[in-house]
């Protein structure tokens, strides 16, 4: 069996940290399926899906240190006009961070229950907002 | 700090007008904007506030004659001012070639309650000298409203910049002194005639929607700091020089950021940021 739900979401801010971990839930219940792997994914190149403690000391020491790797004002290749969208690119950070975190994470699906350590949280990461977002949660049924 | 106004935004894609694939097909294609999507309110305020933004100028845009359509309508502005009359501010579009576009303007003012005029000579294929435009100066004069022109090179399809090089604008801001207008994109590539014009003209304002290289920082620091000096605008054209990002084409938050960080006074930057456009606006 498989399922899939898309979930959109209006993220705020330039570069945001949100917790999606009760909406992956949720749309787990919603899927009724009890044992399987669960994958969440970002559709984006400028996002990211991280999985890392819910702590407002760490999301700081983790915005700093992305900043101090992939600063603001270096001269990136990709900040000029693209002329396949007619527009500038001028979120080579985005694209940068978004490497670091990825786009994905997985989690095993046990009693109708993600096996998730203690301090596990997921987060949707945004690097180029704000911005209208979708990311997925899929689900492969074992049985 | 005043509040901060974006003299230059294209509305094209705001959800409220743009709700069909059909229409956001033909305005990616209209606009030369090939991969935009279109933009919910809440995404709107949401881009306004990371950005520090606190009113938009709304342009539509009339090709009537040249292309047989109007991108985006004066009703449809006046329908998103409606909806956000504390954020947005709304502006008229003629084609100076209808035969009623006289009429059309006056509507716009009167009936429509919009604040000033998009004219865009490269693209509605007319010299700023010609008697079609005149007329329209003199309505615009008539209503105490301002005239934002398109200036320099277009990336939009089926534009043509020799009408609108700054020096075709001279001989309205000499023979209209009071008529205010703003050449949008500070005339890019000719800034220095631009800045000239200002210079002279202190009915002349401009703004600062020009991102066509590199990132927003390093642009700005080219054009202001290098192409000119940047004691020019911190001195001399301190009261003409507006905020405009030409949103969705440029990138508003990080043009509102690069201006912040460029050097100019705190003071000139109010002006530029926001109270220079409330002057501009009458």
């Amino acid at each position: 069996m498989f399922f899939i739900k898309s979930i959109q979401l209006f993220t705020e801010k330039y570069n945001q940290f949100i917790v999606i971990t009760e909406q992956v839930r949720e749309a787990v219940a919603e899927s009724g399926i009890q044992d399987g792997l669960v994958a969440i994914t970002s559709n984006h190149t400028t996002t990211g899906i991280m999985v890392n403690e819910a702590l407002e000391c760490l999301e700081s020491d983790i915005d700093d240190a992305l900043q101090r790797l992939i600063p603001e004002d270096h001269p990136y290749a990709h900040a000029r006009i693209l002329r396949s969208y007619g527009s500038t690119a001028g979120n080579p950070t985005g694209h940068l961070k978004s490497l670091l975190t990825g786009y994905h994470c997985l989690f095993p699906l046990h009693d109708g229950e993600l096996v998730m350590g203690e301090a596990q949280e997921i987060y949707f990461m945004e690097y180029d907002g704000p911005a209208k977002r979708t990311y997925n949660v899929t689900i492969l049924s074992g049985s | 700090m005043t509040q901060v106004i974006d003299i230059h935004t294209h509305p094209a894609f705001f959800e409220p007008i743009c709700s069909t694939p059909e229409k956001l097909e033909q305005r990616q294609l209209a606009m030369g904007l090939y991969k935009a999507g279109s933009s919910a309110i809440r995404h709107i305020h949401n881009q306004m506030n990371c950005a520090g933004i606190d009113r938009l100028v709304l342009l539509p845009l009339d090709l009537t004659t040249q292309e047989g359509l109007e991108v985006v309508s004066n009703e449809e502005i006046k329908q998103l001012v409606e909806l956000e009359p504390e954020r947005f501010i709304g502006f008229a579009s003629v084609d100076p070639f209808r035969g009623d576009a006289v009429e059309i303007l006056e509507r716009a003012f009167n009936e429509l309650g919009l604040a000033g005029l998009k004219l865009h000579p490269a693209r509605q294929k007319f010299y700023p000298g010609c008697a079609e435009a005149r007329q329209l100066y003199k309505v615009c004069l008539k209503y105490n409203k301002p005239i934002l022109f398109h200036s320099g090179i277009s990336l939009e399809p089926n534009t043509d910049s020799r009408y609108a090089t700054p020096f075709q604008f001279e001989e309205i801001a000499l023979d209209y002194p009071k008529l205010r207008i703003c050449l949008g994109h500070f005339g890019f590539p000719w800034v220095r005639e631009t800045a000239a014009l200002l210079l002279k003209f202190p009915n002349v304002y401009a703004d600062t929607g020009l991102l066509y290289f590199d990132s927003a920082y390093e642009f700005y620091d080219q054009i202001f700091k290098k192409e000119l000096n940047l004691t020019w605008i911190d001195r001399s054209l301190r009261h003409q020089v507006m905020f405009g990002s030409n949103n969705p084409r440029f990138e508003q938050i990080r043009m509102v950021d690069a201006l912040r960080k460029i050097g100019l006074r705190e003071s000139s930057l109010e002006l530029i940021l926001g109270q220079n456009a409330l002057e501009f606006l009458g």
